[in-house]
């Protein structure tokens, strides 16, 4: 390399170098830091160099190696030069393809990015979403530098700021531009860098100063700092050389952590490079000026990122901390003074003296300028390098660049800082990132990692996953870092499994402060910040794991268990009877079921599988067990008669009366297991059958009435006394239940009442409530609807209303109409893609405004549109109207199902019985109990419409309750871990039963045939199908049920093998 | 001359003297572990902290590295500070519960219970040691090695240093070990310098019945086997 010897020759070198250059030639710019390399880089290069000398391409297109550009997500990516075109996720075969479009002048239209949320190809990377919000003062230059030619980094105003810094030949200039820029350390802690210059130019001139590059970035899921060094190792290079001028340092180091071998290998060449070249080393562009910079590798050590630690890990001691004062500015490096700044601090030195302080401290907030780059990991959708402004909104980051969730689940929080920062919960996104609003906030800059975590995130989890590491990381000299982190860890330990009382989490919390207080270095001052940050936003969490011994994100395996199980409402243990399944046992699989569940096959048809959504299998990339249509094929096979429940009465329950008003699945269940334990029971029905909603309003096609009837009849023995047609309000009150003689009341009756929309014109004729629809179809065979029918409404009752209709003859249309957008109707996915395939019509994002009726019947019905806006608090978006959007829809009939509550009259006459508002019946949660003693409520008339499997849940729970309160014991149900129990054997798959892995749907009947009749339209696996799918399920309970095996049995399989 | 104040007292100070010497100088106690005199100030036990500055800037530090400030206000026994003093007994107590000094520290806190998993380890790692054996002893024969949980003290290597001068000094400034020495006649008991059930600075294994690990032992003279 030629080697300049003052500023004029470097700037004609410079000239030259920009004269040689031709902009206008196509240039492939491969991202091959070491994200890239692992996602596959080095092939592409292979491929591109070869490809280019095969086709004699060389002098036409010109290939550059660069570090990361940031967008994790689609590496391997390829970008075009001068054009802008990005390729993400190239392969082997499509370099090819790329390398021929180049050579034709055009872009590869297939291989461009597209857009998630609008499904558009994007050509240019500066118009993808995650590009496109971002300032990439930093991070741009690293796709415009190989960062092993020292002549890119010229090329783009590389070294300019040095010999500006030279030319002017003044120290003092420097630190005031560094101070009037607000650069303040990108380390995490925030001081002014300039300050810090100024502090070591004041020290006394006798001997050596230092300048350090922090660069042993250790937090987990963090790595601007590599991709700077691995990027564009110069630009820290000239950043050090400026500061030592600034600050008469005398000696450069740059402590690297040993684990990011690309970075040194860049560093070494670049350091050499400079060398040679002459900006490094003496006499430094012939002014007199000499500084050298040496490289230290780090050999690992989280705690020597904390400067203390660092400089004793340089000077070759134990990487420990040592209190300050003093500070390192007063006494580093061997007792000289010393100034440590991170990495990414260095790279905005030139920068800051190359644009002037001026410009660079527009960017950003007051206080809080320039930009900063985040490591943007987690569960999002765009991981990545990020640079943007300081001030910027949380949400902006994670919304508009990292374009927000993965799956369905929503966000919950985000963890700033590394393990010493904190949670931020998803209610204060709209929080700015600089330093003092996020140490306000419990949590801390750090060097800029934020790992973004969803509703499948446990913070107990996340706390205790970062008290692990930093009790393995704490240097351990100071005696309350080394024990606090290892004692928190074990509270939080004892919290996931269960084992800790409320007095834990006090304990805890005091612990935290007090170990925030008393360390003696950064690392133990933020040790605390996780779990202070959790117990302030999540302290429910906590809460919840060691009251209910419950982990609602399913983590924690010790609570868990097997996730089926524990997501089960009445823990069902899904598991078991899938292996007896597996097996053949059908008849033992029924008990399994049933013990737990008075309602299979009903359940087997209509329940809303919470046990599907948790499967391993499912949340592990794969698609759940198929549990609900596995029940079925048990249900269908075994006679419900032929199960015989425990019975266990006694002389003194036999002779108390129990009234259960009601006899949906809650009132059912209560009689059924209040009968089992003596009690004599008689259930109060409104309508002429038993059954309430599960007949009222579930549909027949999903449910036969033969199947509902059966299961209702075995559960009705000599104990249950049922009178029909006596209405609650009306027929009976409460205060005449007691003065029957009866001991207890359930109130169990639904919600059979609807809510109406509040529009003007809502009684015109054509307008139903969508339950009054259904149980004039369902019980008296009534075709309400006619002609073109909208549905208004997205729950299950909307799109079971809009099958029902359109299986009536008189109708033409059926359309439903829906505020928001598909993703977030609360009815079941499978139903709604079920009601399509028929020929459903759905129109989302449409609010009714009125009603336009001609003659006292319905002809019209207004609507205006919304659109979607940023998620709340809860995770769920907002909807606004569009002003001018209105339209109108000519329908005939209406049908609203906006939901649904009890009957207004229901409580007439009864006294003490107290509602809330919206009209249900208050009660304690924990033991069902109304506002009047011995008056027990539960199911939709306390929740509003929810699914079968919880009314059957809380029917058992209320008979539990009234069985104590008639028994007077304390009504109070223990939280219980639900973890496994019984071992099933596993059966052995021989390789040709293994078949395929996917999961096998029940059979439907097609849609054509379906579309007009009510015959059920899911049928039922075949014996192979079950006995296959059943096979699937990975057994969670295993770890917990599996006896321990000798280790001589070990050594016995293995010489059967043999 | 650097003023100060200390519990609202004014004291002036020479340049380089630590909070600690200046407390102790005007007679406010300041419980330490491991502090020593002639050793050179380490700040490892977090029992001397003191509370410095006022208002939301106030901040807890070791007495005993923190050189006087001119104008420093500094509170030895703020609510702060007692809250934390106390926290760090209890904490040495689920770990060290033995040693008669941190049972006397706890007690003059009024300190009365843990509420840790009971641990029953023999050294807090307060450093006393090592830094005897060096700065005083002259012989860097033990050190610091490991982290976080396992950090530990003894020779490298765990070989018999060959710069141990079986002096005794490192044991006789250990706060930990207050079980004596008996050898196997308990009214023999000597003076108690001399080793205990569990030193901190080797290996247990290492001895056997009579787990002195100064072999043979300086004060007693008894040598193994």
């Amino acid at each position: 390399m030629q080697s300049v010897k003052s500023a004029e020759e470097f700037l004609d070198l410079r000239k030259r170098i920009i004269t040689d250059r031709d902009l206008k030639i196509p240039t492939i710019v491969i991202s091959a830091g070491t994200c890239g390399q692992a996602s596959g880089a080095n092939d592409l290069i292979r491929v591109a160099k070869r490809e280019l000398l095969f086709k004699s391409l060389t002098e036409r297109i010109h290939l550059r190696i660069t570090g990361c550009h940031g967008f994790c997500e689609i590496e391997p990516s390829v970008l075009i030069e001068p054009r802008g075109t990005i390729y993400p996720k190239v392969g082997i075969n499509e370099m090819v393809r790329i390398i021929e479009g180049i050579d034709q002048g055009r872009v590869v239209e297939d291989l461009l990015y597209t857009n998630p949320a609008t499904g558009q190809k994007i050509e240019k990377q500066a118009d993808l979403p995650f590009y496109k919000r971002q300032t990439r003062t930093i991070l741009s230059q690293n796709e415009k530098i190989d960062p092993i030619r020292t002549y890119n980094y010229i090329e783009n105003n590389g070294y300019l700021a040095l010999v500006r810094v030279l030319q002017k030949s003044d120290s003092k200039w420097i630190i005031e531009e560094i101070k009037a820029s607000g650069l303040r350390g990108r380390g995490g802690a925030g001081f002014p860098t300039g300050l810090k210059w100024e502090f070591l130019a004041n020290q006394c001139d006798s001997g050596e100063k230092y300048l350090v590059c922090n660069a042993d970035e250790g937090d987990p899921g963090a790595y601007m700092d590599r991709s700077i060094l691995e990027g564009n190792p110069h630009s820290v290079i000239e950043g050090m050389i400026i500061g030592a001028y600034a600050t008469g340092a005398t000696k450069g180091i740059i402590y690297v952590r040993n684990e990011y071998p690309l970075a040194i290998k860049h560093l070494v060449i670049a350091l050499r490079q400079a060398r040679e070249l002459g900006v490094l080393g003496d006499n430094i562009l012939g002014s007199g000026f000499s500084f050298d910079i040496e490289l230290v590798r780090g050999a690992g050590a989280f705690v020597c990122g904390e400067e203390t630690a660092l400089i004793r890990s340089i000077e070759g001691k134990m990487g420990e901390p040592r209190q300050r004062p003093p500070f390192p500015v007063q006494k580093g490096i061997n007792g000289n003074p010393t100034a440590i700044n991170n990495v990414e601090s260095w790279a905005n030195i030139p920068v800051i003296i190359r644009d002037t302080a001026r410009k660079y401290s527009k960017i950003g907030t007051k206080g809080n300028s320039g930009t900063k780059i985040f490591s943007l990991v987690g569960k999002i959708k765009n991981t990545g390098l990020v640079e943007v402004p300081l001030g910027i909104k949380i949400s902006e980051v994670i919304y508009d660049i990292g374009g927000g969730p993965v799956g369905d689940a929503k966000i919950k929080a985000v963890q700033t800082g590394g393990p010493s920062g904190g949670c931020i919960p998803a209610s204060m996104f709209d929080l700015s990132i600089d330093y003092d609003s996020l140490t306000k906030a419990g949590s801390i800059m750090g060097s800029g990692g934020m790992i973004v975590m969803d509703e499948n995130t446990c913070m107990v989890d996340v706390a205790k996953y970062f008290m692990n590491f930093l009790k393995d990381e704490s240097c351990g000299k100071c005696f309350t870092c080394r024990k606090g982190t290892q004692r928190m860890y074990e509270i939080l330990d004892d919290i996931t499994k269960g084992n800790a009382g409320m007095e834990d989490l006090d304990l805890l919390e005091e612990l935290a402060s007090v170990v925030k207080d008393t360390t003696m270095c950064g690392l133990g001052h933020g040790a605390s910040n996780p779990v202070l940050s959790t117990l302030r936003y999540f302290r429910s969490e906590y809460i919840r794991h060691i009251v209910d011994k419950r982990c609602d994100a399913y983590v924690c395996k010790d609570l868990v268990g097997a996730p089926c199980q524990s997501a089960c409402p009445v823990g069902t243990e899904p598991w078991r009877y899938i292996a007896h399944l597996a097996r053949g046992e059908y008849e033992e699989a029924y008990r399994v079921i049933r013990e737990t569940n008075p309602f299979p096959s009903i359940c087997a048809r209509v329940c809303d599988h919470n046990c599907e959504n948790r499967c391993k299998l499912g949340t592990t990339g794969s698609k759940p067990v198929a549990v609900r249509a596995l029940k079925r094929f048990i249900a269908d096979r075994v006679d419900p008669a032929s199960y015989r429940p425990v019975r266990q009465p006694t002389a003194e329950n036999e002779s108390k009366k129990v009234a259960v008003v009601g006899s949906g699945p809650a009132g059912l269940t209560t009689a059924h297991y209040l009968s089992l334990k003596g009690y004599k029971v008689t259930i109060f029905e409104a309508d002429k059958e038993p059954g309430g909603m599960l007949l009222a309003g579930i549909p027949e096609y999903r449910l036969p009435r033969n199947v509902l009837r059966k299961e209702i009849e075995c559960l009705l023995d000599e104990n249950i006394n049922v009178k029909c047609e006596t209405t609650l309000g009306k027929d009976f009150t409460a205060d005449d239940l007691f003065k029957d003689g009866f001991g207890a009341v359930f109130l169990a009756l639904g919600a059979h009442h609807s809510k109406s929309m509040g529009i003007e014109g809502e009684n015109a004729d054509g307008i139903y409530p969508s339950i009054n629809f259904l149980r004039e179809f369902n019980f008296k065979g009534q075709n309400l609807a006619k002609g073109h029918v909208g549905i208004i409404g997205g729950g299950n009752s909307a799109i079971d209303a809009a099958r029902v209709a359109l299986r009536q003859s008189d109708v033409e249309s059926v359309t439903i109409f829906y505020r928001r957008s598909r993703k977030e109707m609360p009815a079941f996915q499978m139903e709604i893609d079920a009601a399509l395939e028929e020929g459903v019509n759905l129109q989302t994002l449409v609010s009714p405004t009125g009603i336009i009726s001609e003659n006292g019947r319905l002809s019209k019905v207004e609507f205006i549109r919304n659109e979607l806006g940023k998620p709340d608090a809860s995770g769920r978006r907002s909807f606004r109207e569009i002003p001018g959007s209105e339209f109108s829809a000519p329908l005939d009939t209406l049908i609203v199902a906006i939901g649904e509550q009890m009957y207004p009259y229901a409580l007439d006459g009864s006294s003490g019985i107290e509602t809330v508002r919206g009209g249900a019946i208050a009660i304690d949660e924990n033991n069902l109990s109304t506002k009047r003693e011995g008056v027990f409520a539960g199911g939709d008339v306390v929740t509003g419409p929810n699914s079968v499997i919880n009314a059957i849940a809380t029917g058992k729970k209320a008979a539990h309750i009234i069985d104590c309160y008639l028994n007077e014991r304390p009504m109070i149900i223990p939280a219980e871990k639900r973890l496994p129990e019984v071992y099933v054997e596993p059966v052995a798959v021989s390789p040709e039963d293994q078949g395929s892995a996917d999961r096998i749907e029940p059979p439907n009947l097609p849609v054509e045939e379906r579309k007009r009749t009510f015959a059920e339209i899911e049928l039922c696996y075949s014996v192979e199908d079950a006995r296959c799918e059943a096979r699937r399920c990975l057994r969670c309970d295993l770890e917990f049920t599996q006896p321990e095996v000798e280790e001589d049995d070990y050594v016995k399989v293995g010489e059967n093998k043999a | 001359m650097i003023n100060l104040h200390i519990n609202g007292l004014r004291v002036s100070v020479e340049k380089g003297t630590t909070i600690l010497e200046a407390a102790k100088f005007l007679g406010f106690p300041i419980p330490t572990l491991c502090h020593m005199e002639g050793l050179s100030p380490y700040g490892a036990c977090r029992l001397c902290v003191v509370e410095i500055g006022e208002g939301p800037r106030s901040k807890l530090v070791s007495s005993c590295t923190y050189p006087a400030e001119e104008g420093l206000k500094v509170r030895t026994a703020s609510s702060r500070v007692v809250k934390a003093r106390k926290m760090v007994l209890e904490l040495l107590l689920a770990s060290c519960p033995q040693s008669k000094v941190i049972q006397d520290l706890a007690s003059a806190h009024q300190v009365s219970r843990q509420r840790f998993k009971q641990e029953y380890e023999d050294c807090i790692l307060c450093g006393l040691c090592t830094r005897m054996c060096e700065e005083q002893m002259m012989a860097k024969a033990i050190g610091f090695r490991g982290r976080g949980e396992n950090r530990s003290i003894g020779t490298p290597f765990d070989i018999k240093s060959e710069v141990c001068r079986l002096c005794g000094g490192c044991i006789y400034v250990c706060p930990a070990c207050q079980l004596r020495c008996t050898y196997n006649q308990p009214e023999k008991a000597i003076c108690g310098g001399c080793a205990n059930l569990s030193p901190p600075c080797v290996e247990k294994e290492k001895f056997d019945d009579m787990m002195c690990y100064m072999d043979p032992c300086v004060v007693c003279e008894i040598k193994k086997d």
